[in-house]
């Protein structure tokens, strides 16, 4: 008993770590276009989809998919900010909104009708195996995955606090009418932004197909997991961010060990409602 | 002035992170007068402006209104107790017409019956005839400007809080506004705080002025003092000097 | 009076009644029938969406938890205690109020972003389909059927025939069109009309945000949820499929596409979305199921960008422009009140 719980809770801290990469896009473009895509959790899963092409067209391996996924997302970004999302910032919020949930649906019409509803999953990875530390075993996979996920959260959050592009990202955050006033141009900014947020999910996709399938509705779960990661945050945190991505993934492979697999949505769910009446600013947002 | 005050603010605190918007502002707005706001840019007064309207909510201090304690308070009950305001940064209805907008803050103490009326008497007021058929967003800064105003109005304040309302106004438009805001003073007995940039407005209007710098108060008093006093004149020329149009 | 009131609902009154008589020519064809009865169904649902989306400017998401939360409540009280749908349907509109109650509450507080909203209830779709799917005693992953029709039929609201739901959604839509106009021309439109457009403005004018959007949404939740009692005796079965993103992201947008806070706005988008999107399903069929909602998206996404207003504007400028032509200037006047 005890042995499970812990081992559930490893199994959540690394998953939680990959989680906290996927919302860590989701808030970078929140905290400076005040827009969140709701389509976030469909480009991890067109991220999988793709990775899952890549490692079986050039017979790669998941996690060495990303060096191909992420300019393809990196420029994907790119395209659906300038064609898209940057001729609505002048609209109402809602506007603005219903238009990230049809590209949503977009997405999730496009990926059942290009690789029918049935799941994808890459054949094995080099990266197998488990390390046992006394009762517990942990996947190499995963670990892995959630070192890379470090990695790259680390390097964003570098990129943020030393590069100009980052300033100029937070000086937009902070006030658009200031930021334009020191020179930053801000549609430019806009773009890098959300396009680093659609690159982070090819990182996740890569990571995840190392050891996942990927089905057409699986971007609603993704969705689902980094707006309760983004509750529990908040904006401006990003150790904030990381334990939010862990807090929910232990709730989560806890529920699944221990309750009804399918109730795992509920359990996130009731942490994004209760955070949301008690802590509205998040554990840890700054704004 | 032996009145007691309409508007009283005690040692009011407001920080954002780690900068101090507005550091420990005592003031009071005496019923009647026209008082005036002024200080460089980023002096933190549209963000006492926001604390006293109920907008964000001061880190310390104490906001008394008519005697009512509202520090804290949500804005529309603030509204309700008599206090309205404009904003700097145009907060227009885009997607509605001028009438449409008036007719929001008249629905504050007007029921279904006597809206048409009020809404009526403040076109009229604020000379909006022309316009009030117009959507927001096919109009100009100037007369957005005013038709906040209107708005503001309309909800039958009994003080009213006016953020930089004369700005981008050409001379002629500035004299007949002064005269508007004489006119509101006058007749309809509506106490008034404004922030201005504008100098000439602010010495013609107001009859009692406080001047804020990096979020204190520097100096307090009528505008001969406050044009001659000598850390207004630095804190002015140390930033940026006030447009005089 | 008298006379100014009939003129002003003339357009209104002579439009639903050409409606009601539609079955009369098309009864015999199953397949129009469902057609009409569907568009007015989502008719229905998009102009309710209208007041708290349209107007108060929340992006709600929720409508397929509403519709479920209505169909459950009414079939399991027919199918357990035998209580009609008549009565069901209500109770199923306030279980849903009382729900939207829950995330609307804590949701519509001063400052908190209308985003959270926008996210807890799209999710709220998901999370109760799942409740419902585990639930086994009232949902459980296959169909229960409701009992019902032969003679039973008026008490079950279980009919053979699509007509008579054909004319009880046309009251519905009737009656959530007239509700629509009221609002929009009384205090509670006017204030939702403010919030939407800008919060902090419209509080310090003196409106109540969270009164009013709590107001707004309770009268939506309602209307769908009794609705949802309606789409349980239509569909003559309970499935936790009801719970659908689907239905929700689809009143959104013909709620939009139509034109937001405009009354008759979402009615026509149902009538050209709808049949385009049954149209489709029937050209198309099985292979290329998902594709009727790809195309929505691109039709929310291009009125969202080159016609803000959604399409009613549009629409109502030919109507003007016909008027005009057949000379009939008398008729201006009645034609803007029908907006
Ligand atoms: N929401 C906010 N978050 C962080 N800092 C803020 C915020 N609002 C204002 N500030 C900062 O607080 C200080 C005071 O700003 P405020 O807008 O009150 O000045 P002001 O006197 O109205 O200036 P202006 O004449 O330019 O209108 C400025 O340094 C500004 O950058
Ligand atoms: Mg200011």
């Amino acid at each position: 008993m005890l042995d499970m719980t812990v081992q559930s809770i490893i199994t959540g801290l690394m998953m939680g770590v990959i989680y906290a990469l996927i919302t860590l896009g989701i808030s970078i473009v929140f905290g400076v276009l005040n827009v969140v895509n709701f389509a976030h959790g469909d480009f991890v899963m067109f991220s999988m989809y793709l990775s899952y092409m890549i490692g079986t067209a050039l017979v790669w391996d998941a996690v060495q998919t990303p060096l191909i996924t992420i300019p393809v997302l990196f420029i994907f970004g790119f395209i659906v900010y300038y064609l898209i999302i940057d001729r609505t910032l002048r609209q109402m919020y809602v506007v603005q909104l219903a238009v990230t949930v049809g590209l949503q649906i977009f997405m999730r019409s496009m990926a059942l009708i290009i690789w029918k509803a049935q799941p994808r999953a890459l054949q094995y990875s080099i990266i197998q195996g488990n390390i046992q530390i006394g009762p517990y075993t942990i996947l190499t996979s995963r670990l892995v995955a959630a070192i890379i996920s470090l990695i790259f959260i680390a390097g964003i959050a570098w990129f943020l606090n030393k590069s100009w592009a980052g300033s100029a990202m937070r000086a937009a955050s902070d006030d658009l009418d200031m930021a334009s006033l020191v020179g930053v141009n801000y549609r430019r900014t806009y773009a890098l932004t959300f396009a680093i947020g659609s690159a982070l999910t090819a990182v996740a996709g890569g990571l995840l197909m190392s050891f996942q399938q990927t089905d057409p509705v699986g971007g609603i779960r993704f969705g689902f997991l980094s707006w309760c990661v983004l509750a529990l945050a908040g904006l401006g945190s990003i150790p904030g961010l990381i334990i939010s991505g862990m807090i929910v993934g232990v709730a989560e492979t806890v529920t699944i060990t221990f309750f009804d697999p399918r109730s795992r949505l509920l359990v996130i769910y009731g942490i994004f409602i209760l955070v949301l009446w008690f802590k509205p600013r998040g554990l840890f947002g700054r704004k | 002035m032996n009145h007691p005050p309409k508007l009283q603010v005690n040692n009011l605190t407001v920080n954002f992170g780690n900068l101090m918007a507005v550091n420990n502002v005592s003031l009071e707005v005496y019923p009647g007068e026209i008082a005036g706001l002024i200080g460089p840019n980023g002096a933190g007064k549209t963000t006492t402006f926001n604390a006293i309207t109920g907008l964000i909510i001061p880190s310390s201090g104490k906001v008394f209104f008519n005697g009512h304690d509202i520090t804290g308070m949500l804005p529309h009950k603030i509204c309700r107790l008599g206090m309205s305001r404009t904003f700097q940064v145009i907060k227009a209805f885009a997607h509605m017409t001028v009438e449409e907008t008036v007719r929001v803050g008249a629905y504050n103490r007007c029921n279904e019956k006597n809206v048409y009326k009020k809404v009526d008497q403040i076109i009229k007021l604020c000379d909006l005839a022309d316009l009030r058929d117009k959507l927001c967003s096919d109009l100009g800064l100037a007369i957005l400007r005013r038709v906040e105003l209107a708005r503001a109005l309309a909800t039958e304040p009994e003080m009213l809080l006016l953020d930089e309302t004369g700005a981008g106004l050409n001379q002629t438009e500035l004299l007949s506004f002064m005269d508007l805001l004489r006119k509101i003073n006058m007749e309809y007995s509506i106490t008034l705080l404004v922030v201005e940039h504008v100098m000439q407005m602010v010495m013609g209007v107001c009859s009692r002025i406080v001047v804020l710098d990096s979020g204190e108060v520097i100096a307090t008093g009528n505008p001969e003092s406050i044009s001659t006093n000598p850390k207004v004149i630095e804190a002015y020329l140390g930033k940026r000097v006030p447009q005089c149009y | 009076m008298k006379q100014i009131l009939s003129t002003k609902y003339l357009p209104f009154i002579s439009i639903f009644s050409l409606i009601a008589l539609i079955p009369l020519v098309i009864s015999k064809d199953q397949y129009a029938m469902v057609l009409v009865t569907t568009v007015l169904l989502y008719a229905v649902l998009a102009s309710a969406w209208n007041i708290i989306g349209g107007m108060a400017g929340q992006l709600d998401l929720g409508a397929g938890a509403y519709i479920g939360l209505g169909a459950f409540t009414t079939g399991t009280l027919l199918t357990r205690w035998n209580i009609t749908p008549w009565i069901g349907m209500f109770i199923g509109g306030f279980v849903s109020v009382s729900f939207a109650i829950l995330i609307g509450l804590p949701l519509f507080r001063f400052k908190i972003k209308e985003l959270w909203y926008a996210l807890t209830s799209s999710a709220l779709v998901e999370v109760l389909r799942i409740v419902f799917l585990m639930w086994d005693e009232v949902g459980g992953p296959t169909e229960k059927y409701l009992p019902g029709g032969g003679d039973n039929a008026l008490y079950s609201l279980r009919f053979s025939t699509y007509i008579p739901y054909f004319y009880i959604i046309l009251i519905f839509l009737v009656i959530v069109i007239y509700l629509n106009h009221r609002i929009r021309n009384s205090k509670l439109g006017f204030s939702l009309l403010a919030l939407g457009e800008d919060e902090d403005a419209a509080e310090v004018l003196g409106v109540d945000a969270r009164g009013n959007k709590l107001k707004a949404l309770m009268i939506y939740s309602f209307i769908v949820g009794t609705v949802g009692g309606l789409y349980a005796c239509l569909y003559g079965f309970l499935h936790p499929s009801f719970f659908s993103t689907e239905i929700s992201t689809e009143v959104v947008i013909l709620g939009i596409v139509g034109g937001m806070g405009i009354t008759y706005g979402p009615f026509l988008a149902a009538i050209f979305l709808v049949s385009f999107r049954e149209y489709l399903r029937a050209a198309l069929g099985g292979e290329l199921a998902g594709l009727y909602l790809a195309v929505y998206a691109v039709v929310l996404i291009v009125v969202a960008l080159f016609q803000p207003r959604g399409i009613a504007p549009l629409f109502r400028r030919l109507f003007e422009k016909v008027i005009r032509s057949l000379g009939g200037r008398e008729h201006e006047s009645s034609a803007k009140a029908s907006s």
